[in-house]
């Protein structure tokens, strides 16, 4: 018997995500035949030749040159990355194949900080003030021709790494030297021209907001908005908590929104998921970043869609499934999200150590509205705090009627929780 | 047993949720119940199978994890309390949660015949293959032509593991053995200490 016609996805995983899951489960349950591409081997790819493949991540064109020749033998529908890297290897392949996704050029832009910046700025989105510095340079003279207070950041380390605020030119300097110091470690050092500059940029007060939105033909949907109810006002700038609905008022909703569908079409991007941080105050939306990629992590698990209708009935769809459908050109349900609010805790990392122990999830987990509490690193595991790390201990989930009650279950249940670490040797 | 009982739920997706259990639940190998008959004489099973509004489909009991499936759109949050409540309350009875497993009859004789055939693919192919990068895949067992597997090893919180599965031991299932109809991970991957990748990002 012939089997029925299944789109086949190439979904770009790198071997450090926290992402397969939610996307390799999503196509399965959307009946899709996945290939999985990594960056390197799987022990499987002998075996499976045409669900595994590896591709050069660091060299996109190399990248699309070999998804090229896979697909002469298993032809591709569709291209999703899980993040920023993958995102500008996703664009190259999509456009070696002719599949739905965005130009390398607009991608690569989303990118680079600084490259963002200068398209956005000409394009008059308002975004903060800013100048591209070499770490060669002598941050004591830089420091006396900043604006304060600014901030500095890497051009492309994800997850606010490496970002710090200066409000003096003694905090410039020492900011400066520390975002040297980790540009400097072997692995980023290496990385290329990027890895060499810092921007410097005005630090833009307000409160700040995560949009989750899709592209489609230029246009973007906002899928959600999310609150960050702890002030980002530095000196790091590690995530805590967001919540949706947004509790901004309908009027600072909308400049918010329409001042990422600018940021999007000055970047000139096209398809696909986006995620963007933007700052509203008094003189309105202020772009801080936007990348071509869906929310980090595991926060995904934030966000249902109540757009599920199937032969078993109503279920909720989620994030990864609304990008598959996407990508392949499938029939997208209303993107409505689920009617409760939601929140998701990025749980900040307690202090530098090793660590031994995790207490209270139990507890944490038995809070009202918390549904679950995830701790993804692992015992043995270094915990390392911002600016240097950029990676949080765990996650947890809650859902509720307001966006009130969610964001205080979060933090009773964060409250629970203990890590017990001990000094790195 | 302790007087505090720690349950970790981890959800696979909305249909299949993973409760780690601080003290073992059934020390008699896997047990998997596929429908509320299954389950009789099993206290632990019945009282899963018998949470209002989740139209439990499965459950798989191996050590300290229960594993639930379940066809309503009900969210784990509110299933996955009831689950917990059922485990509790089941280990605090003072008698076994889980029956032990019964003598081979019917579609367990077909299952013997299948664990064979899957234990020799997992043997000359499976862990030669996940043995280069640390890891180790263990055949726990056949139920209804439901394989249920435990990483270990490098595969064991692995950030690919979810791959492996799917891709890779699924795949090579599906080509040598076409009769299973599935296969169940009842890992703990938050106990993996050695990981071949652990996730590093936000």
């Amino acid at each position: 018997m012939l089997r029925p016609y299944s789109p086949r996805l190439l979904l770009l995983l790198p071997t450090v995500t926290y992402r397969t899951v939610a996307f390799v489960e999503a196509a399965r349950r959307l009946g899709v035949d996945v290939t999985v591409a990594s960056e390197r081997p799987s022990t499987f790819e002998r075996a499976n030749p045409t669900g595994l493949v590896t591709l050069d991540f660091a060299d996109p064109a190399h990248a699309a040159a070999q998804a090229r020749a896979f697909a002469y033998a298993h032809p591709l529908h569709g291209i999703v990355a899980v993040d920023d890297d993958t995102s500008v290897v996703a664009a190259a392949i999509a456009q070696e194949l002719g599949l739905r996704g965005n130009s390398v050029a607009a991608v690569a832009a989303a990118r680079d900080k600084h490259q963002q910046r200068q398209l956005l700025a000409a394009a008059g989105v308002a975004v903060p003030r800013f100048e591209l510095r070499t770490i060669a340079a002598d941050p004591e003279r830089l420091a006396h021709g900043a604006y304060y207070p600014c901030v500095l950041k890497p051009l492309r380390l994800s997850a606010s790494r490496g970002v710090v605020r200066a409000n003096d030119p003694p905090g410039f300097v020492a900011a400066f030297r520390r975002i040297q110091a980790i540009l400097e470690q072997p692995e980023l050092a290496e990385c290329g021209e990027w890895a060499r500059h810092v921007l410097v940029e005005e630090f833009v007060p307000g409160r700040e907001v995560a949009v989750e939105g899709l592209v489609t033909r230029g246009s973007l949907q906002v899928l959600a908005l999310f609150d960050k109810p702890d002030p980002l006002d530095g000196p790091f700038f590690e995530e805590t908590i967001y919540v949706t609905p947004s509790r901004l008022a309908r009027t600072a909703q909308q400049e918010i929104a329409a001042c990422a569908q600018a940021a999007v079409r000055a970047l000139g991007l096209r398809e696909g998921p986006i995620h963007a941080e933007v700052r509203h105050n008094d003189r309105g939306a202020w772009l801080i970043e936007l990348a071509a990629r869906p929310i980090g992590g595991r926060c995904s698990g934030a966000l249902r869609f109540e757009s599920g209708e199937t032969g078993n009935g109503r279920r909720d769809t989620s994030l990864e499934e609304l990008i598959i459908r996407h990508a392949l050109g499938m029939e997208l349900p209303t993107l409505e999200r689920e009617h409760q609010a939601s929140g998701v805790m990025m749980i900040p990392v307690p202090g530098a150590g090793v660590l031994r122990e995790v207490r209270g999830v139990d507890a944490a987990q038995a809070v009202p509205l918390v549904e679950e509490v995830v701790i993804t690193m692992h015992h043995g595991q270094m915990l390392v705090p911002w600016p240097e790390g950029s990676r949080y201990p765990g996650f947890i989930f809650a859902r509720g009627e307001t966006s009130e009650a969610v964001e205080a279950a979060l933090r009773a249940a964060h409250a629970r929780l203990e890590f017990l670490t001990e000094p790195a040797d | 047993m302790s007087a505090e009982v720690r349950i970790t739920a981890e959800p696979i997706d909305n249909g299949r949720c993973k409760f780690l259990v601080s003290e073992p639940v059934h020390a008699g190998g896997v047990r998997r119940f596929a429908s509320p008959d299954e389950a009789q004489g099993s206290p632990l099973a019945q009282a899963i199978f018998a949470i209002p509004g989740a139209d439990v489909s499965e459950v798989i009991v191996s050590g300290n994890l229960v594993t639930v499936v379940k066809r309503s759109p009900a969210p784990w949050p509110a299933v996955g309390k009831a689950v917990g409540q059922a485990i509790r309350a089941a280990l605090a009875a003072g008698q076994p949660a889980v029956a032990s497993k019964p003598a081979a009859a019917g579609s367990a004789t077909a299952d013997d015949a299948l664990y064979e055939r899957v234990a020799d693919l997992f043997d000359s192919q499976v862990n030669p293959m996940v043995a280069r990068h640390g890891g180790r895949v263990e055949l726990i067992d056949v139920q209804d032509a439901v394989v249920m597997v435990r990483m270990a090893g490098g595969c064991q919180g692995c950030g690919m593991a979810d791959v492996t599965l799917r891709q890779g031991i699924e795949a090579m299932l599906q080509q040598h053995v076409p009769e299973v109809k599935g296969i169940v991970d009842i890992t703990d991957h938050t106990a993996g200490s050695n990981p071949y990748f652990a996730a590093a990002k936000k």
